[in-house]
């Protein structure tokens, strides 16, 4: 009992633990009337080390410091949370999610008939008042909070389904493929400019011993499948996208296909074994299975390139402070992007250049705790109205907003580009704002499906791609996964396809000039 | 015994044992070294150690010579021995500094959810197994047979209804989620044990005592609890190291971070940022031991002594 | 002996006591009878948390046991893994603790058992991440060990690999020695009486022999509670696959419970979680009973040959 009572008081935590988690309940014991509980981006958090190396943050704990000075009566607790979907999904039906909370957005669509995450648009349709209070009436913001992004499009872009926003974009984050150049040049070897050279390129590396691309499955079911997935099915958009996109979302999005437009595909055959294309995409990923490391499940797979033992590898834009900070790097690097796949790499290939497939980086939601000062009977809209709380919290999400805020959160390293008007990115990010200039992918397969459509798609791509299964045994997974998935949507969303199949008949001259579409499957 | 079959069996063992805890030396030499360090090389001696070794010589030989040393921002800078020494000992320590932060919570939990499920299963346990023991009542070997039934419901039966149970009762992020379930379950076997060892009790104890006057409770305290010592190391030490090792229950009912404690503190930890920086990660995993180590040290002796005296009957 | 009378003083005694028993028994009402009747009630519906619950019959169960691709593979890998965990747990740890117990000083012996107690102060979730980013990993200690001898192309993505995910799984804890068991055996060992041991000696039954011959048989209980405790460990047990593989590559190293848990935490398939955990309930039933029975057969001939 002794040392029990001794370890007590020995780990006693500095700030005592609020007993409940209810934000009032801690906000009555300290003085505060607001304590908002923020859950930092991974990539900001305070104190953390960015990728294990260089100095702990401190930006965004300083922000919300002024933020705080600026507003006595509020504490921001800065918190982290593991970045997993499942976790969140246990926090917001238990009532204990952070008010603000950081996850891609897409993973926010599907639970926001729940009235979980609170709609921002008509903030973000009003100034920005720190803006309006610095009293520059041409800053960006003085109008709309909307006006403070740079990336316009990309941002609106960001609009769930429903048409609404809910989520604020600080940054944008792009992927490339990064590569020796001391290496390269050694050899002779130059970036690629088709997916032929990509392979040959790929051999040459493989035949110097080195290993070619570091990659993981994870990164090969998302980024990977979309990318080969937007080179077939690109060009036959006009004759099936059925599904008119909003204006705000049409100017970047350009015709994406949206998980209801993948169901209704899935029962027009597409998506099947039937579907050439799409055994094709996973043909043309399989080309990749002699170049990849022996371990495709790594998380940790920067070693074999900062120790030179990989020619070139596949990651974000974050991995550009890995390399920057390291400074007995000891060679040159480079970026460049996927090249494309001609008719000679693929029949179904034109030499459209790659799209891209990151956008926004860290997304800043707010969730239904920013309410909790209101009575949860009420209609939510009405509790909207009403919540204090809440705009206490867009509060805090505007003063972010602000460049020189922004500036201190996003370029403490190089590892973002800011989204913020004003606000350069940093230099050694300059391949990462070029790559961004190109237009979006036509979908992002795994934001589109439950977790268990992605969790079947990445256990069985794993074993494709380590030869374990055949192309067609993973089709053959990949088909059902599809089928389960979308049936699960459909039934979730109680989905209505005539206004779709009204649609798609009227598209049918269009694709009447396309070859080797899909039988439909046979009629049931 | 002859000499050579000795040193067989002595050679035998220690390589087990050698093969048993030499990872853990790894965790030590990993919690020293920098993500650059740990990139570069798996084996290898932490930089730092090499530093201060260096000014440890300087400092024997009267060496007061600066030393030029390259920062991380890639700096070189020329610094006197104090400063040198200064230097790496910080280098040599951040991963257990930064573990300490991250985890100095998590250890608190741990501290409140086992001791009060301890002090829970101790008390029920011995109080519910003494009564089922040492008296006849109506309904005793019914309420025997309920407790012991429970042990047939696997724990991967009841996981996710009792989440399901707890998230019902608002208990989420509370240490009510984990004590109360813990004790419920824990008390189970503790109750086993504890009646088989009371109804081993020779009757004549309680006898005379009853004859010096003592009432039911003193019986209890005075002659069953002083004589039941071994048990309850063993028993204790068991549900203890049942709590504090327990991850997944504590992982699915605490959504919030503050309430984490080691171990699922230790696996959030691996998945979360923290994980990138790999002298964080192993220092903690380091740090996360010394509480139970201490608890052995202290207690190793009557446990081993319970387990294998006959006092436990398992 | 005859039944008592009922009289109101002992009705009064007995209610005393089953007031003192209540805490007990309510904390196992609701912590424990009640999850194991929502556990059946709610595997026949489907729901999200957060969302209303939707009856669909035995639906769960049709779908776990007849068209989910991933059952009977992982059933398969389950029973594998059980039946290698049984045969290290009985073998190693005996042979450590049979070893232990012939040294000749108690001093040694003492020192003995507390290393190989040593390590499980270390928490076993730490222990896991160990393995699966120290010991495993592709930089991790196997591999850098073999690609300093030269052996580079033995390193394998041990449990990343399809072909070894299964092994490296089947070999994680070895030796095996650090843990209960040495000290359960080496009690065992010690309980055997010294008469007996003079009267093998005297036999001249020593050595191996004498080990499989009187030391094995007179452990018996021993093993036995080893032998339950594992089976029923490796049918339930999950936490350490998670930690190590997630059950992949693939669904290489996928047992039921962990895809109970995927389906109740992660795709929030709770209802479908439930089914798959009465399944695997009425299997450890099954095969507790089953145990218990050849047990005491096994024990019966045992007590009536010696």
């Amino acid at each position: 009992m002794v040392v029990l009572g001794a370890a007590v008081v020995l780990f006693w935590p500095e700030r005592p633990v609020p007993a409940a988690p209810t934000a009032d309940a801690s906000a009555a014991a300290d003085g505060h009337k607001f304590v908002l509980r923020m859950a930092a981006p991974q990539s900001y958090l305070p104190g953390s080390l960015p990728q294990g190396v260089g100095q702990p943050l401190q930006g965004l704990a300083r922000v919300v410091a002024d933020f705080e000075a600026r507003f006595p009566d509020t504490r921001v607790e800065i918190i982290a949370v593991p970045i997993e979907r499942e976790f969140l999904v246990t926090q917001l039906s238990g009532g204990a999610a952070p008010d603000i909370v950081c996850v891609n957005v897409e993973d926010v669509w599907v639970d926001v008939q729940k009235h979980w995450y609170v709609p921002l648009d008509r903030y973000l349709e009003q100034p920005n008042p720190f803006v309006v209070a610095k009293g520059d009436p041409r800053a960006p913001g003085t109008r709309q909070w909307w006006d403070m992004f740079a990336y316009q499009a990309i941002t609106r872009g960001k609009a769930a389904p429903d048409g609404r926003n809910y989520c604020i974009s600080l940054d944008m984050v792009e992927t490339g493929i990064f590569y020796n150049k001391t290496l390269f040049a050694a050899h002779g070897l130059r970036p690629p400019e088709t997916w032929s050279e990509f392979l040959v390129l790929l051999q040459r590396a493989k035949e110097l011993g080195l290993t070619p691309l570091l990659t993981n499955v994870d990164c090969l079911a998302d980024w990977g499948a979309d990318l080969v997935f937007d080179q077939f099915y690109r060009e036959l958009l006009p004759g099936i996208d059925v599904k008119k996109d909003d204006p705000v979302r049409a100017a970047y999005l350009q015709g994406y296909l949206d998980p209801e437009e993948l169901a209704f595909l899935q029962r027009q055959g597409f998506f099947t074994r039937r579907d050439p294309r799409y055994v094709e995409v996973w043909r043309k990923l399989g080309e990749l299975r002699p170049y990849l490391t022996k371990d495709i499940n790594n998380q940790d797979f920067v070693r074999e390139f900062v120790t030179q033992q990989a020619a070139m590898i596949w990651n974000g834009s974050w991995f550009v402070y890995r390399l920057h900070a390291d400074k007995q790097l000891g060679f040159d690097w480079g970026v460049f992007y996927l090249p494309p796949m001609f008719p000679a790499d693929s029949p179904y290939a034109s030499g459209l250049p790659m799209c891209v497939i990151g956008g926004v980086g860290n997304q800043l939601e707010v969730t239904n705790s920013a309410l909790s000062d209101t009575d949860p009977a009420l209609p939510f809209a009405e509790r909207m109205a009403r919540s204090e709380r809440l705009q206490r919290v867009v509060a805090l999400l505007q003063f972010i907003c602000l460049p020189e805020n922004t500036d201190r959160i996003v370029n403490e390293f190089e590892a973002f580009v800011p989204n913020i008007v004003g606000v350069p990115a940093r230099p050694q990010l300059d391949p990462f704002v070029e790559i961004l200039k190109r237009r979006y992918t036509t979908t992002k397969w795994t934001y589109s499906f439950d977790l268990r459509f992605t969790d079947i798609l990445k256990r069985t791509l794993h074993l494709y791609l380590t030869g374990a299964i055949t192309l067609d045994e993973f089709m053959r997974w990949q088909e059902g996964n599809i089928a389960t998935a979308s049936g699960n949507f459909v039934q979730r969303m109680n989905f209505d396809f005539a206004p779709l199949q009204q649609e798609w008949d009227r598209m049918a001259p269009v694709r009447a000039g396309f070859r080797d579409l899909p039988t439909p499957p046979p009629a049931r | 015994m002859s000499r050579a079959r000795l040193f067989a069996i002595h050679a035998v063992l220690v390589c087990t044992a050698a093969l048993t805890l030499l990872p853990f030396a790894f965790v030590v030499n990993n919690a020293l070294r920098d993500n650059f360090e740990y990139n570069r090389s798996f084996f290898g001696p932490p930089q730092a150690f090499v530093g201060l070794a260096q000014a440890g010589w300087r400092q024997a030989t009267g060496d007061d010579r600066p030393l030029s040393v390259q920062l991380e921002s890639g700096e070189v800078r020329s610094m006197t021995r104090g400063e040198v020494a200064t230097h790496y000992w910080d280098k040599l320590t951040l991963g257990i500094r930064r573990a300490w932060t991250v985890l100095r919570p998590y250890l608190f939990n741990s501290f409140v959810v086992s001791g009060l499920t301890a002090l829970g299963v101790a008390a029920l346990g011995s109080g519910t197994a003494y009564l089922l023991a040492r008296y006849r009542f109506l309904g005793r070997d019914f309420i025997f047979g309920f407790i012991l039934a429970t042990m047939v419901f696997p724990g991967v039966l009841t996981l996710v209804p009792s989440f399901l149970l707890v998230k019902q009762l608002g208990l989420l992020n509370t240490y009510w989620a984990m004590v109360l379930p813990y004790v419920a379950g824990g008390q189970v076997f503790a109750i086993f044990v504890f009646r088989s060892f009371f109804t081993g009790l020779p009757e004549e104890l309680f006898e005379s005592a009853r004859l010096d006057g003592a009432g039911h409770w003193g019986l209890y305290w005075n002659i069953v609890l002083p004589l039941s010592r071994p048990v309850f190391s063993v028993v204790l030490i068991m549900n203890i190291l049942g709590t504090w090792n327990n991850f997944l229950w504590p992982f699915i009912v605490n959504t919030n971070d503050q309430h984490q404690v080691v171990a699922s503190g230790l696996y959030t930890m691996a998945r979360s940022g923290v994980a990138s920086s790999s002298s964080t990660m192993y220092a903690a995993y380091l740090l996360s031991s010394i509480p139970l180590l201490l608890l052995f040290i202290y207690a190793t002796k009557p446990f081993i002594r319970g387990m294998t005296s006959g006092a436990v009957k398992l | 002996m005859k039944a008592p009378a009922l009289t109101p003083a002992r009705l009064r005694f007995a209610a005393g006591c089953h007031a003192l028993l209540l805490p007990s028994v309510l904390l196992l009402l609701v912590f424990v009878y009640l999850p194991v009747t929502w556990a059946f009630v709610k595997s026949l519906y489907e729901f999200e948390v957060g969302s209303p619950a939707r009856f669909v019959g035995l639906a769960n169960y049709g779908e776990y046991l007849f068209s989910d691709p991933p059952t009977w593979p992982s059933v398969l890998t389950m029973f594998l893994l059980t039946a290698v965990g049984v045969a290290v747990r009985l073998t190693f740890p005996l042979v450590v603790a049979k070893l232990i117990h012939s040294l000749p000083f108690e001093r040694t012996r003492y020192v003995y058992r507390l290393i190989f107690l040593i390590p499980i102060v270390v928490p076993g979730v730490a222990v896991q991440l160990l393995w699966a980013r120290m010991i495993y990993a592709d930089y991790g200690l196997i591999n850098e060990f073999l690609r300093t001898i030269g052996l580079a192309d033995w390193a394998h993505a041990w449990l990343n690999d399809p072909e070894t995910a299964l092994l490296a799984l089947m070999c994680f804890g070895f030796p095996f020695a650090g843990g209960f068991e040495v000290l359960i055996y080496y009690a065992g060992l010690s309980a055997i009486p010294e008469s007996v041991n003079e009267a093998a000696a005297l036999e001249g039954c020593t050595g191996i022999s004498k080990f499989l011959r009187i030391d094995v048989p007179l452990v018996l209980s021993q093993l036995k509670l080893i032998l339950v405790l594992t089976v029923i460990g490796g049918l339930q047990g999950f936490e350490g696959i998670l930690v190590l593989t997630q059950g992949g590559p693939g669904f290489e190293t996928m047992v039921p419970g962990l895809w109970m848990y995927y389906n109740a935490f992660s795709f929030q398939r709770m209802g479908y979680a439930c089914a798959i955990g009465v399944l695997l309930f009425v299997a450890i039933l099954g095969l507790t009973l089953l145990n218990l029975r050849y047990f005491r057969s096994a024990e019966e001939v045992q007590g009536g040959s010696s």
